[in-house]
């Protein structure tokens, strides 16, 4: 029998999860593998749908599905969060219940959560548009009653998930008051700690005329350490202020407080992971995908489904036999809307620059396409156009092996 | 006075920049961080931004395509 523990239930733990239930459907019925999701969590939620809820007033609730109804036959839901994630002895530990599950492989999918602490008074002034469905509807319900004054959007810290969410904030901001014509009446600032719009020089080439062109003010290299809410003021490391009425700001993010001080994480809380196999560092037998991971790419959603992809493809191939191992090409793949129904996308991988990609209808109707895919494709749906899509970015072949599995260091907790 | 390695090798997308401002947010005035990177755009860009936060570059070495750009801290505020 072969246990295999998957620590989280986002998009990344869900299409590894569903992926191997199917592959190994067989295996399952005749009880050579188990797999556990653990995840205290109720609800899945559609995130990219955040900014439509807190910028077009989209239905929160057409964001959300039940978690246990994501999960195909063949997979069992643990429905507690993990407290501890023991490598070495090779078990987890769920957070209400205390009970102890041991297993053959581990997936670390924990994803990253906003830090509001490490900037005072961002939490009491912010309306955050990025975090969940629920925020994003109460950020609706601010901007609704804006009528005048300086907006300001952007990024309060790094590192945050969803590189181009701060900026499609901006854009989605002034198509607000341009429809309502209070564009006039309202200033739309974007502010970011990098040194211009976009981290990369390419993406940023696009999209500032488009800035330039909306009349959104751009204010770079403003390390945010801290916000006066009565003042009603933002504060650099530096000592520069800058006023706002509302404020839109993605927050820095975080890796899962229980890796923290874990070996295989860093400071963080991020999880030490190889960018090629996604094996944590120093462990062949347990992987990290997703948001939860040290790796040098964007934290988007699209890295965890290829991350899925390749962690599964090679336990199965593994499991039958096969000498076929694969490894994560680094593809990225964000879109980034950049208002009336026109789009861009960050694409590149560990070996190809990020591609310069105009905005067009055509790549706002590939992201609306995906919105529409996305239940299915957490179960396994649809992997067929996400492989013909990516192309040789999909995976990538390799003989790299992994050593015999050994024996747990410890076996007592 | 702490000396803080930042390993960037290997980061494209959004870039050792990244992995600088959250070292940066977590030093003090009078700190070096070494940043390390295989982004040929990092000698521009730690230059750049030390520019405009007032901190200051004190070396770029590159060598066998690794580039060590040790900044020291000064521009925050007291």
């Amino acid at each position: 029998m072969k246990n295999v523990a998957v620590v989280g239930g986002g998009a990344g733990g869900l299409i590894f999860a569903n992926t191997l239930a199917k592959e190994m459907s067989e295996d399952i019925q005749s009880g050579k593998m188990k797999i556990r999701i653990f995840d205290g969590s109720i609800y899945h939620e559609f995130q990219p749908g955040y900014l439509a809820v807190a910028f077009r007033g989209r239905d929160p609730e057409s964001l959300r599905r039940y978690l246990s109804g994501l999960v195909l036959p063949g997979v069992e839901l643990v429905p507690e969060n993990c407290s501890k994630v023991d490598i070495d002895n090779r078990f987890v530990v769920t957070e209400k219940t205390g009970k102890k599950f041991e297993f053959d492989e581990v997936v670390i999918a924990t994803g990253s959560k906003p830090d509001y602490s490490q900037i005072p008074g961002l939490s009491q002034a912010n309306h955050d548009f990025h975090s969940s469905a629920r925020a994003s509807a109460d950020a609706y319900k601010r901007l609704q009653k804006v009528r005048w004054g300086k907006v300001v959007t952007g990024i309060a810290g790094v590192p945050y998930k969803c590189p181009p969410s701060p900026n499609e904030s901006a854009f989605m901001l002034d198509e607000f008051f341009v429809r309502r014509k209070l564009r006039n009446e309202v200033k739309v600032t974007f502010l970011t700690p990098y040194l211009r719009s976009y981290s990369n020089e390419t993406v940023n080439s696009i999209i500032e005329p488009i800035y330039k062109e909306r009349n959104i003010e751009i204010i770079t290299s403003f390390n945010l350490e801290s916000v006066d809410p009565e003042k009603e003021l933002l504060v650099s490391m530096e000592g520069d202020t800058l006023p706002y009425d509302t404020l839109f700001l993605v927050p820095p993010h975080t890796g899962a407080a229980i890796f923290k001080g874990e070996e295989y994480a860093d400071s963080d809380g991020w999880i030490k992971t190889d960018k090629y196999d996604l094996h944590v560092t120093d462990h062949d037998y347990a992987f990290a995908i997703g948001d939860a991971t040290n790796l040098p790419i964007s934290k988007a959603g699209v890295e965890a489904h290829l991350e899925a992809i390749v962690v599964a493809n090679n336990i199965v191939s593994e499991m039958n036999g096969s000498s076929d191992r694969y490894e994560f090409t680094g593809r990225l793949q964000c879109s980034m809307e950049t208002g009336f129904h026109q789009a861009t996308f960050v694409v590149g991988t560990y070996d190809k620059p990020i591609e310069r990609i105009q905005p067009s209808f055509y790549n706002y109707m590939q992201k609306k396409l995906m919105e529409r895919i996305y239940w299915a494709s957490l179960k396994g749906g649809y992997e067929w156009l996400f492989r013909w899509h990516f192309g040789e970015d999909y995976y990538r072949k390799t003989t790299r092996q992994r050593p015999p599995a050994q024996s747990p260091k410890v076996q007592n907790i | 006075m702490a000396k803080t390695l930042v390993d960037s090798r290997g980061t494209a997308c959004p870039g050792p920049i990244t992995d600088l401002l959250r070292a940066y947010r977590k030093a003090s005035n009078g700190d070096v961080i070494e940043l390390l990177a295989t982004d040929p755009g990092v000698k521009a860009d730690a230059k750049a931004w030390c520019q405009r936060t007032n901190n200051e570059v004190l070396s770029t070495v590159e060598k066998n395509g690794v580039i060590t750009v040790e900044i020291k801290i000064m521009g925050k505020k007291g």
